[in-house]
């Protein structure tokens, strides 16, 4: 079965080979209680009220912690060029919780017994299993330029694809480090075993510009392919490119 | 000296037709690559200290722990093909460099450093990437990885086609 919801402002397909809509809506279930608790669009979210000061660090929920711990690593290691802390603004750890949610979702399915889904959220994928046997899931990393076309295929059974782009016009990522946009990038895509990593070492990595090809690839249990402005493509030996 | 390794590796894997195979013995207080790794291995679990990132276990159960198959076997097929050829050690101002070069054929699938001098800037660059053109394509697939940030954006693209479709 498929479904497709629209969740923290962003579509989500899941495609379930071996489960029922039942556990899909589970899965869905703790993508609406992510947005309610994370969102720091939403006044009584436990993110906006940490932000307002209502709330110690002492009070908030182990899964908070995770996240802002995650913002922590990944901000230091970029130097401060992913920050979950613009200046002038509030706390806003979207960029973690989008994967790290959608992570946890594949993992509710993964518990209510699926063991063949794809997962697809605003570009950002979870795949268990094989869709038929024998084959891996097969993942296309959209073309930087070209809508409808594809730069490379990749080929995943247990993994997460995470791409981190400017696609569309007026689109814009800052540089946490000087609050200007970033450039130098087109497009970075990663691999890994899990999609909290693999979105945010690309968000991270496209924010720190060209800088970014190098601080991914030094990323441990990431692959990683990334288009430069050049349109030259930088891709890790270990990236399960899947031959069509 | 930062970039000058992957530069360095390309342009020595250029001339990889004409080597001799001379291995050469690490010095002590090197990075040796080879001799931690067998040398076919193509995974990319090369470098020297590495910082690392936050596991994302929490109260919810880990998903798998296994790395993906597709990685494993695609290395033990090529691990048939594959041959290995040490470059030459090549001495820069920070020290000793060699690189050793996984040839399928006469594709290069690895590039790897079996001496770099252990200081900072050269250790972090060791990670070795590919480098090629851009090239679009069309094929069948799955799903598609690639930001649809807005509703608009969404039907327009591939995955809306792919969810339609079904």
């Amino acid at each position: 079965m498929r479904r497709v919801e629209h969740i923290m402002g962003l579509p989500i397909s899941v495609d379930l080979r071996d489960g029922d809509a039942a556990l899909a809506e589970r899965a869905f279930d703790w993508l609406r209680e992510a947005d309610a608790r994370f969102s720091p669009f939403k006044p009584d979210s436990e993110v906006s009220r940490l932000d307002r000061g209502e709330l110690t660090r002492d009070e908030l929920t182990p899964d908070l912690v995770e996240v802002l711990s995650l913002c922590d690593w990944y901000e230091q290691s970029t130097g401060g060029a992913f920050t979950a802390r613009v200046p002038g603004r509030g706390l806003d750890p979207c960029a973690v919780v989008k994967g790290w949610a959608v992570q946890r979702a594949a993992d509710v399915l993964r518990e209510g017994g699926a063991t063949s889904f794809c997962v697809n959220a605003g570009g950002d994928v979870v795949t268990a299993g094989e869709p038929e046997p024998g084959k891996p899931w097969r993942v296309g990393v959209r073309h930087p330029d070209l809508a409808d076309q594809l730069s490379v295929v990749l080929g995943v059974r247990d993994g997460a694809v995470a791409t981190s782009a400017l696609y569309e016009r007026g689109q814009h990522i800052l540089d946490g480090r000087t609050g200007q946009p970033v450039t130098g990038i087109l497009s970075v895509t990663v691999f890994s075993d899990d999609l909290a990593i693999a979105d945010t070492t690309a968000t991270a990595a496209f924010a720190l510009g060209r800088d970014g090809i190098e601080w991914a690839a030094e990323q441990e249990d990431c692959e990683i392919f990334i288009v430069d402005e050049d349109r030259r493509v930088y891709s890790s030996p270990g990236l399960p490119v899947h031959i069509c | 000296m930062k970039r000058a390794i992957p530069v360095l590796a390309l342009s020595v894997a250029g001339l990889v037709p004409v080597w001799i195979y001379s291995p050469g013995a690490a010095h002590e207080g090197e990075i040796n690559e080879a001799a931690a790794a067998p040398p076919a291995q193509t995974q990319q679990q090369t470098t020297a200290p590495r910082t690392t990132a936050p596991q994302t276990t929490g109260s919810a159960p880990k998903a798998t722990g296994a790395a993906p198959k597709t990685t494993q076997q695609q290395t033990t097929q090529q691990q048939a093909q594959n041959r290995t050829v040490p470059g030459p050690a090549v001495n820069t101002s920070e020290g000793t460099v060699q690189v050793q070069v996984t040839l399928q054929g006469t594709k290069i699938v690895d590039v790897k450093a079996l001496r770099a001098p252990n200081s900072n800037p050269t250790r972090m660059a060791l990670p070795l990437l590919r480098e090629s053109a851009l090239k679009a394509q069309s094929a069948d697939i799955d799903t598609v990885s690639g930001a649809t940030a807005t509703s608009e954006g969404y039907k327009q693209s591939l995955q809306a086609a792919i969810d339609g479709a079904q």
